[in-house]
């Protein structure tokens, strides 16, 4: 690939990247993560 | 001066494994921080139930999201992927990922002879793209409220939420049955492994890396090489972490840009650098 063509790659996944998180943050996945993470996750441990 | 390069990269290493999870107390306690932070995903492989974790794991928040009887497309999550993959690529599995760290310094211990790679290495390393695909995203999604990598798979959570947890905690240890068992054989298989090969658990099976890795062509950071300026000696290849030719392969997905070929090349023909932005006239990149 070019560096012409990596770096339209590169300038469209931050944006991409920004725009999803963006998105993300307005419908509150932000929350479901956060609740997710602050309990145990007994799967993760082995014993659920 | 390599000598010491080598030192800086294990410095970050070693400084990003403490962020991961600069929650001490929690070691003492055996409770999970449960700020606001843990909203935030971090970027390497690192269990939201280790009890120093102040990050989310990006895996486990992705199956989370996924899991659920009414699946809703992850933004949130594949928003910081997207970023963390963009700017760093697999920069990410070479010098901030608390697992990639931890197999590392296994594969400095040197009691057992080491190999460079496993028969079948080429078919073994899409292992990992059939983990994300099956355990990350089609099991989640068909057989909801199961999060199969971590579940049955990832041994971080092993390592750095399971053991210091269940150590602390009368109450949880009482649960331990043969899941915790089979997650610990897991996770014993991939110390053993990583004693004897660079890396096995990034090369074969991290869903995580396997991602990032699709980025490593045009990611901020990348390996450059120039051909002009190589001698091809040959040296970067056997210190290659991924068992993989640096010199031809220097953007290939399965390069973790841990520098050890930059370090070692007599010519500085490789090198880690950002992408450039203005063209030079003096280098042409093969």
């Amino acid at each position: 690939m070019k560096r012409a063509g990596r770096i339209a790659a590169l300038g469209g996944l931050l944006a991409l990247g920004a725009a999803f998180l963006s998105v993300g943050i307005g419908k509150g996945q932000m929350t479901e993560v956060l609740s997710k993470a602050i309990r145990i996750c007994l799967e993760c441990i082995g014993i659920g | 001066m390599k000598r010491k390069s080598e030192w800086k990269r294990t410095a970050v290493q070693a400084a990003s494994l403490l962020l991961h999870n600069a929650n001490l107390k929690g070691f003492v306690t055996g409770k999970i921080y449960q700020g606001d932070l843990k909203q935030v995903c971090v970027p390497g492989l690192n269990c939201y139930s280790c009890p120093g974790a102040i990050g989310a794991c990006p895996v486990g928040s992705l199956q989370n999201a996924l899991q659920k009887s009414k699946p809703s497309f992850p933004f949130y999550v594949l928003g910081f992927l997207l970023l963390f993959g963009a700017l760093l690529g697999r920069f990410v599995c070479g010098f901030l990922c608390p697992f990639g760290f931890v197999q590392d310094l296994l594969y400095k211990i040197p009691f057992f002879k080491k190999i460079r790679t496993f028969p079948g290495e080429k078919y073994l390393r899409w292992l990992k793209y059939v983990v994300a695909l099956l355990l990350v995203v089609a099991l989640p999604l068909i057989y909801t409220g199961v999060p199969y990598f971590c579940k049955y798979l990832c041994p971080a959570g092993t390592l750095f939420g399971a053991i210091p947890l269940l150590s602390l905690d009368q109450l949880l240890s009482d649960q331990i049955g043969p899941l915790f068992w089979w997650k610990l054989i897991v996770l014993i298989v991939v110390v053993l492994v990583s004693l004897l090969i660079s890396r096995p658990f990034c090369r074969y099976l991290c869903p995580l890396g396997g991602f990032y890795g699709l980025f490593n062509r045009v990611s901020l950071v990348q390996l450059k090489h120039t051909e002009t300026k190589c001698v091809h000696c040959d040296r970067c290849v056997p210190v290659c972490a991924m068992g993989i030719d640096p010199k031809t392969q220097f953007d290939s997905t399965e390069c973790i840009r841990c520098g050890k070929c930059a370090r070692v090349c007599p010519t500085d023909a490789l090198r880690l650098g950002l992408l450039d932005l203005k063209k030079k006239k003096e280098e042409q990149t093969a």
